[in-house]
């Protein structure tokens, strides 16, 4: 379109104040943009949740959690819409469900934008660290004092799943802050096969090897082990840090923030050593980038004599629609024993599980009911539900009620397990630290690296990472 | 209605003025006014979505914000270009991007233009042919990693199930430092080899018959006529495909995170997938926006030199 006289052509003046105006909307823009960095500067530590319990709306109203996509997460749906419902008629409990390896992502993309679609975050005991720093999650403590009995839990369970900073194994900072109450408590079973090793488990890490090495050896086509071995979450990481802690080893002195030359040392290197040459030589072949689906998927095809899983993820197991061991739970039963983790120089387990955690961008109702929906879960009557509707509890008197000692044949093995357990660092550099030591076990367990390379590695660019902070640019590399 | 008007004219400046209005429009509103009015939505749109983005990451990779810490956002000057130039980590996930893009696009454009070239010789079935080789195009990337995974499993999957049964041996195909990456340079060539088959089979089509008539009745070689008609008429167009593709592999983060999540260890790690470790799991926002604009950077002056070349050989 050609437009030789310019009949519509704005004057000079009239640009000029179209361009102005431009300008200012993007200097304005800028500004909102910038406004929010203000705004974090004020957020910057986790606000305090009410002592007591706020009006609770009588409007209908969705409670949001997010987790990732695993059983309890349907089961805790379930159970939440089929019992809170009877007191709370005008709730609905929704339990938004991502993939495990999204997890974190999922939930801290939304902490970054200041605007959650869910009410409550259930945190790894590990993420408490990073919400709690950012501001993300409501410091709960005063309202603890006031609703929960805490004499009734486990001190570390109830530390381990709230509170920051982080307890050490087996004790509880009466004086620190809490940031969640318990919603799932789980360690790692032993899995192993009763018709091809006996009825009676290895009793130590040593012992379950070359009992696992016998198995595999009369056994064609199955293997010795199953663990998990992959790199992404905190696979690899939670199987080396179980053999670094049976083997005497530490991941790091927390006083100091020393990990060189903790989780490298002596019994770090050998735990590495045991982890590679002596364990995964008996694992399937191409199993290095298992899980807990695969770990489970092997144990159901009879496809490996011992294997290692999170108890609150072995319910499937027992299904015969799932398995090829039998046509009834009774069949399985007798083919598959659940035990405690073997001992070796400790009794260390992994503690897995994780809290309830209060969203700092929910809306005030939202909250409100949030606080009182954990009240509820944390009363003796409904964990000892909880337990029997497939969960793990956290409370003493539920851990040790025959409802939940008669739901599973591994639930036995988590009360056992319990003064055994040990965390990982909880610490706001988590997701990085557990990276780095998930991608060079995953490169040990798949020959990609020398174990004693990998383990230095580890040890190197962990120490790189909590001595970072006053790093000038380059943050996160 | 108004008047016919005249659609050429000696004069069209003066007849373009003296056309009235058409009805309804306001006065005030001039061709230029309604030009604006009518890109004004899509120019917003732009600058919101993609201009103000980009300028923003651009400033915040000369910070240490961080989008979950919160804080201001303290500037570092080049200490986040400085410190992604230098870090070995960097320098693994660009030899291993490199290797990726240089496999997966030269056994593409092989592939495709091989698979183009046959097809144009067909006269029966060429469209139903070329449509049931586009049917991995359509399929989103994701959907593509998962069943390759289930396919590529050493355990269980179908492809060590067939070599089983031709008596070779189970491959690790996703754990193992060579195999992980071949598996991804296959998967990806799986899915986009038709994308260069398309543009391929779009400039062999274009190339006109009189020359292959006039080969014939030379007695040229089929070689002769490949070598020195079809080749050279459809390589600028290739060349583009090429161009794209290296493009789209340099970025490649969908079939990492699926197939492989960068194992064994990190050597699958892609430039990409790196980016988003480290925008995703540190949250070290200034860091991933400066190693993204660096991204960018290499893609534009790559780009560039590859299409002046292109333009020589045009001119040539």
């Amino acid at each position: 379109m050609r437009h030789p006289k310019r009949t519509g052509r704005t004057s000079a003046p009239g640009r000029k104040v179209r361009l102005a105006t431009a300008a200012m909307l993007l200097v304005a823009a800028t500004m909102t943009a910038c406004g929010d960095s203000k705004d974090d500067d004020a957020k910057a530590s986790a606000p305090k949740a009410p002592a007591t319990i706020p009006e609770l709306t009588k409007d209908p109203l969705t409670l949001s959690f997010i987790w990732f996509d695993w059983p309890p997460a349907h089961a805790l749906e379930d159970f939440a819409n089929a019992e809170y419902k009877k007191e709370r008629p005008n709730t609905t409990i929704k339990v938004n469900t991502v993939p495990n390896a999204n997890w974190h992502d999922a939930m801290f993309t939304q902490f970054a934008a200041h605007k959650t679609d869910f009410d409550i975050a259930i945190l790894d005991s590990q993420h408490i660290g990073e919400a709690v720093t950012n501001g993300n999650i409501l410091d709960i403590t005063d309202f603890v004092k006031q609703n929960i009995d805490v004499a009734a839990y486990n001190p570390y369970l109830l530390a381990a799943y709230g509170q920051f900073p982080q307890a050490e194994t087996g004790k509880r900072d009466e004086n620190a802050s809490l940031y969640g109450l318990p919603l799932l408590g789980d360690t790692w079973t032993m899995i192993y096969r009763k018709d091809l090793i006996g009825d009676k488990p290895p009793q130590t890490w040593d012992q379950m090897i070359s009992v696992a090495e016998k198995c595999q050896r009369e056994n064609p086509g199955v293997s010795g082990l199953a663990f998990h071995q992959a790199n992404g979450s905190d696979a690899a990481a939670v199987t080396y840090n179980t053999v670094n802690g049976i083997y005497g080893g530490n991941l790091w002195d927390s006083k100091t923030r020393k990990i060189d030359g903790v989780i490298n040392d002596a019994a770090g290197q050998e735990a590495m050593d045991v982890l590679v040459n002596k364990m995964k030589p008996l694992t399937a072949k191409g199993s290095g980038n298992w899980f807990i689906d695969e770990t489970n998927a092997a144990v159901a095809q009879g496809k490996a004599c011992i294997a290692f899983n999170w108890i609150a993820a072995s319910g499937g197991l027992l299904d015969p629609k799932q398995s090829t061991l039998g046509t009834t739970r009774k069949q399985i039963l007798d083919k598959l024993g659940f035990a405690t983790l073997p001992t070796q120089k400790t009794n260390l387990v992994p503690l897995g599980g994780m809290g309830m955690h209060v969203s700092a961008y929910s809306a005030k109702a939202n909250q409100a009911e949030a606080l009182n929906f954990m009240k509820w879960f944390e009363r003796a009557d409904i964990q000892k539900k909880w337990a029997a509707a497939g969960g793990v509890p956290s409370r003493t008197d539920a851990l040790q009620s025959p409802e939940f000692l008669n739901a599973g044949p591994f639930n036995q093995v988590y009360t056992d397990s319990v003064p055994r357990m040990r965390d990982m660092w909880n610490v706001p550099e988590y997701a990085r630290l557990v990276n780095i030591e998930n991608t060079n076990v995953n490169a040990a367990l798949n020959g990609a690296k020398k174990p004693k390379d990998a383990l230095d590695d580890i040890a190197k660019e962990q120490q790189g990472v909590l001595d970072s902070s006053g790093r000038k640019g380059g943050g996160g590399l | 209605m108004s008047d016919a008007v005249p659609l050429t004219t000696d004069h069209p400046g003066q007849v373009a003025s003296a056309t009235p209005p058409a009805p309804g429009r306001s006065r005030r509103l001039s061709d230029r006014g309604l030009a604006v009015a009518f890109i004004s939505p899509a120019l917003l749109l732009l600058l919101a979505m993609s201009v103000f983005p980009l300028l923003w990451a651009l400033y915040l990779s000369f910070t240490d914000y961080s989008a979950t810490r919160g804080g201001p956002a303290n500037f570092v000057g080049f200490g986040n270009y400085t410190a992604i130039l230098a870090s070995a980590q960097v320098h693994q996930r660009a030899l291993t991007t490199l290797i990726y893009v240089v496999g997966a696009v030269v056994l593409q454009t092989v592939l495709g233009f091989g698979i183009a070239y046959l097809i144009s010789r067909r006269t029966r079935g060429r469209g139903a042919l070329t449509t049931l080789f586009l049917v991995p195009m359509m399929l989103s990337p994701v959907v593509v990693g998962l069943f390759w995974r289930f396919m590529l499993d050493a355990q269980f999957g179908v492809v060590n199930s067939m070599l089983g049964s031709l008596g070779l041996g189970q491959v690790e195909w996703l754990t193992r430092q060579r195999t992980a990456l071949l598996s991804l340079i296959v998967v990806d060539t799986w899915q986009w080899t038709p994308f260069i088959m398309l543009i391929a089979l779009a400039g062999l089509t274009a190339v006109p018959k009189y020359l292959y008539e006039a080969a014939s009745i030379d007695r040229a070689s089929e070689w002769f006529r490949f070598r020195t008609i079809t080749l050279p008429l459809v390589w600028p167009l290739l060349l583009i495909a090429v161009m794209f593709r290296g493009i789209e592999a340099f970025r490649l983060f969908d079939l990492v995170y699926i197939l492989t999540s960068g194992g064994p260890g990190v050597s699958t790690e892609t430039l990409s997938f790196h980016v988003y470790k480290v925008a995703f799991l540190g949250f070290n926002t200034g860091t991933a926006s400066a190693y993204g604009i660096l991204m960018v950077l290499v893609v534009i002056v790559l780009t560039q030199l590859y299409l002046r070349y292109l333009n020589k050989l045009k001119e040539g």
